[in-house]
């Protein structure tokens, strides 16, 4: 058993407080998908996870343990979006892999297994990152994360630096692998389809907050979170077009709200489209903070309507 | 190895070949001279005393009746290889001191940091005079002072070359990999940054040459019976009026063996930096046959026939853009797909008349507004043409306010005044629904959100009467709810002002959701042209829409894959460039390349096995990567 556990988890820099009090728990041997625009904090909290951020306020816990007291070759690894830059250019793939593998014999058998796994010819072991592809790189960098015999892996957009024709090769991949070695894993994307793609459990977020969390098919098909079924709306598809929708309505073009000044009560207010800029009588919005009683609610949604507003399926 | 063939062509540029030729002769110098000429310069002859040039001695001799030729030459070794080695110490203890904080613990590092920012605020030659005071006068001392004194700079050097090797990626994952600090900073940081680190050792010894013929100048470096060029140089000073030569020889040999040193950094620096331009560069290829272009309709803005697009490289020339050809209609919103490489980036940037040199931009046609791009004014394209790039935070001048970059186009290209402009900006920031545009515009682009950069750049390209609005990538950087707005902008926009639209996008869903007919590139080809609501004919089309996860992808199959990878610029093969990835692929498609040619109603299609069968988009390779 191997649960990450985030328990009330902030990290703060300076006056910017990145991740706000997040509660979430990576069920053993599952996928927990966070969904975000860039700036929510959902890549903070990964790094909070990974040690490479610090932790505020609040424990992450891994099976029950600090993350902080784990020994030094931790059993959580993370792969990083962008390919180019997480593999030393100096330094042979093989090594790489290599270096993140607990001492002993038997090194170079290892390698090469690992770089099986994910499909590349074990003979690449002596070259140089700069002579693979994107999506190449990528999976010498899931094979890496996996030499630590990680329990926990953290994917942090790992598609989103990558071409659509490489993307389906790494999802396959890293679901594949998931499943074989049975990892917990937190797979962190924006891209709505690739997280419902495969993860069993979504989590969204939203200006350093989770604002809903559930079962990954209840919560695309039935949102508790108006943000929520904002995302899901405007995921880009074919076979939808741009203009048939929701019309004009002014709410389409507010701005997001600057992390270094959150708003007031529920952080989503300035934007929602069932919020006091629809309904001036729900001044609640913006004088109360619904994170309070989101536990009670159906997919945890901090949102005070949830309930009122159930399905508007889109999608 | 590529490297090899940039060093040689980095030889064969002036810059190059003198630094080669002026080291070469300072080793050559330094190793021989005292081995040939030692005895003749230190031999004293009392029949010629400080003499003037003469055929005997070229630069006549010194108090002694030494030869002076003879001893600048000779000097050539102590005087570099005390540079040498006081750089050595200065680059050694640089790289400690720089590398140590990150291995200290916090308050420590931090100290010593603030140690080596003070000693940097001290000018360099006069640290090495005081150092050469405490360490004693000699050379072991002016070794030590000009070595010591250059090291704080280095440390400097290192500490911010080493910030910003340890914020990437790899070095986080090496430390989640458990990987030591120590091992960290030896495998990872330092092999990093090594490069930059030689270049300036490099130019550091010429300054060390210099601060050592200055130590030994004032009487404080080398002593006798020892000599170098500065204590030459000091000992010729005195007979200057007289025999001028005496002083100035050692004067050159400084000079020389100085520009040697600095020209050999500049050589290395532009070989590990990529910025020699190559030298050979002949006629970029002929273009291959051209596609049947048909005669393009007449409301065209723009026509594009035949463009390519060529740039230099250290092998001859590569051709990212090989022969597009299409026109876009008033009020027209077309799409260009395609993956990294395509060449869609480069289209939009031809046909907007950006490609820089070196890059060579040829066509046998391509007319905007009906008239040549070539010949178009400025003026013409920069109020007609709109161009909307990926990151609108590097296309904004991050310091001036945004209302006077939107009204500087109305002031040049319009004539308006500055107040007149400044009032068209804010009507136009309105246009783009920026709210509180008054206010906005009196703000810098920092303190835009990406999506309302992204709209103050339309906005920008509205301050004139665009016909034609060139969107590359502009909704990549942006989440899918504010992607969402800024499209709607764009098809708005559209409708109001008549202009039409190049979308150049990666993602498919996205073009095929703004555009009435989208352009897939492979290649740097046009591979089909379709109607947005048409059944795609080509394989890589369809491959596309099936690789495509959306909100209906079945979870509970693996996704569609294209095996194989897009052919580098320079090595596309014959025949159909996709050839090697495409399952339907034949002999004829590796031997011909095949041409674009309509195929139905407004499509046109670049396939020799176009699949005309209509499908639900969904093809049958699988798998295999």
């Amino acid at each position: 058993m191997s649960a990450l556990e985030f328990d009330a988890v902030s990290v703060r820099y300076g006056r910017l407080t990145a991740v706000d009090g997040v509660s979430l728990t990576v069920p053993s041997g599952q996928v927990v998908g966070l969904v975000g625009e860039s700036g929510s904090g959902k890549s903070t909290l990964a790094r909070a996870a990974a040690g490479l951020a610090p932790v505020s306020a609040g424990r992450v816990r891994l099976d029950g343990v600090d993350v902080r007291r784990l020994p030094r070759r931790r059993p959580l690894q993370m792969v990083f979006q962008d390919p180019y830059s997480s593999l030393d250019p100096r330094m042979a793939i093989g090594e790489s892999i290599a270096e993140a593998m607990p001492r002993g014999a038997g090194r170079r058998a290892e390698v090469a297994r690992l770089l099986e796994l994910v499909n590349l010819d074990p003979d690449r072991a002596d070259m140089l990152p700069g002579r693979l592809s994107g999506g190449q790189r990528q999976r010498v960098a899931l094979a890496r994360a996996l030499a630590g015999r990680p329990k926990v892996l953290i994917a942090d957009e790992i598609t989103s630096a990558l071409d659509v024709s490489v993307q389906g090769a790494v999802l396959n991949l890293v679901r594949d692998v998931q499943r074989r070695l049975a990892l917990s894993m937190l797979f962190i994307s924006h891209n709505l389809a690739v997280v419902r793609y495969v993860s069993d459990v979504v989590a969204v977020m939203y200006l350093g907050r989770i604002v809903e969390a559930g079962p990954a098919a209840q919560v695309l098909t039935d949102p508790q979170h108006p943000y929520t079924r904002d995302l899901l709306a405007a995921a880009p598809s074919a076979h939808r077009s741009l203009l048939d929708d929701t019309g004009d309505d002014p709410l389409a073009d507010t701005e997001p709200a600057d992390p270094h000044h959150p708003p007031s009560g529920c952080r989503y207010h300035p934007r929602c489209p069932i919020g006091p800029l629809a309904h001036p009588d729900r001044t609640v919005c913006v004088t109360t903070d619904p994170a309070g009683e989101a536990a009670g609610r159906s997919h945890s949604a901090a949102c005070h309507f949830a309930a009122g507003h159930p399905t508007r399926r889109s999608a | 190895m590529a490297r090899r063939g940039t060093w040689a062509a980095a030889l064969r540029t002036p810059v190059g070949a003198c630094s080669a030729v002026l080291l070469a002769l300072v080793v050559v110098l330094a190793a021989l001279a005292p081995l040939l000429w030692g005895e003749g310069a230190a031999a004293i002859d009392t029949d010629a005393i400080g003499q003037g040039p003469s055929g005997a001695h070229p630069f006549g001799t010194d108090s002694l009746g030494r030869d002076l030729l003879l001893r600048t030459l000779v000097a050539t070794r102590l005087s570099v290889g005390l540079a040498v080695l006081a750089t050595a110490i200065g680059a050694g203890t640089g790289v400690v001191l720089g590398t140590l904080p990150s291995v200290l613990p916090r308050r420590v590092g931090r100290l010593l940091t603030a140690v080596v920012d003070i000693a940097v605020a001290f000018p360099g030659l006069l640290l090495a005079l005081f150092l050469a005071v405490i360490f004693g006068v000699g050379t072991h001392g002016a070794v030590l002072a000009i070595g010591f004194a250059t090291a704080p700079a280095f440390a400097r050097l290192v500490q911010t070359l080493s910030a910003s090797v340890s914020g990437r990626d790899f070095v986080a994952a090496a430390r989640i990999a458990g990987v030591g600090r120590i091992r960290l900073l030896a495998r990872h940081v330092l092999p990093n940054i090594g490069e930059p680190l030689v270049v300036n050792a490099t130019i550091g010894a010429g300054s060390a040459l210099l601060a050592f013929a200055g130590l030994s100048f004032l009487g404080i470096g080398v002593q006798a019976p020892d000599y170098d060029w500065g204590r030459l140089l000091r000992e010729g000073l005195d007979g200057i009026y007289v025999t001028p030569v005496a002083a100035l020889a050692p004067a050159a040999a400084v000079v020389l063996a100085g520009l040697a040193f600095n020209l050999v950094g500049e050589t290395v620096a532009a070989v590990v930096g990529v910025r020699t331009h190559a030298t050979r560069r002949g006629a970029p290829p002929l273009p291959a046959a051209p596609s049947a272009p048909g005669e393009p309709p007449a409301d065209a803005v723009l026509v594009v026939e035949n463009l390519r697009v060529a740039f230099p490289g250290p092998s001859g020339w590569t051709v990212p853009v090989r022969g597009v050809s299409f026109s876009v209609r008033a009020g027209e919103a077309i799409g260009v797909v395609g993956e990294s490489g395509s060449g869609k980036s480069l289209t939009a940037l031809a046909v907007s008349r950006l490609v820089e040199a070196p890059g060579l931009v040829t066509a046998d046609r391509l007319e905007f507004a009906g008239k040549a791009l070539a010949e178009a004014s400025d003026r013409e394209l920069g109020t007609a043409l709109a161009m909307v790039f990926q990151d609108p935070m590097t296309s904004f001048n991050p310091a001036r306010r945004v209302g006077g970059q939107l009204a500087e186009v109305s002031e040049q290209h319009h004539g308006l005044s500055r107040r007149q402009a400044f009032a068209r900006a804010v009507d136009r920031l309105a246009a783009v629904r920026v709210p509180a545009p008054e206010r906005r515009a009196r703000q810098y682009p920092h303190e835009f959100s990406g999506g309302m950069r992204q709209r103050a750049m339309i906005g920008m390209g509205l301050m004139g009467r665009p016909k034609l609005i060139v969107a590359d990538e502009p909704t990549t950087a942006l989440d899918v709810t504010v992607q969402r707005q800024v499209l709607r902008l764009l098809a708005r926009t559209r409708e109001a002002e008549g202009a039409a639209i190049l979308l150049i996008s990666h993602d498919i869903a996205v073009v095929a959701q703004t555009c009435e007919r989208m352009l897939v590139m492979y290649a740097g080809r046009i591979v089909e042209d379709l109607p947005s609501g048409a059944a795609a004919q080509h394989p890589y089309t369809r491959a596309l829409l099936a690789t495509t996860v959306d909100l209906d992808t079945d979870r509970d199959r693996p996704l569609e894959v294209i095996p194989g990878r897009p052919p580098e610029p320079g090595q596309v093969p014959e025949g159909c460039a996709f050839a090697a990835r495409c399952p339907l692929a034949s002999d004829r498609c590796r031997a011909e390349d095949p041409v674009l040619e309509p195929a139905g109603d407004g499509h046109r299609v670049a396939c020799w096995h176009p699949q005309v069968t209509v499908l639900s988009g969904q093809s049958q390779e699988e798998g295999a990567a």
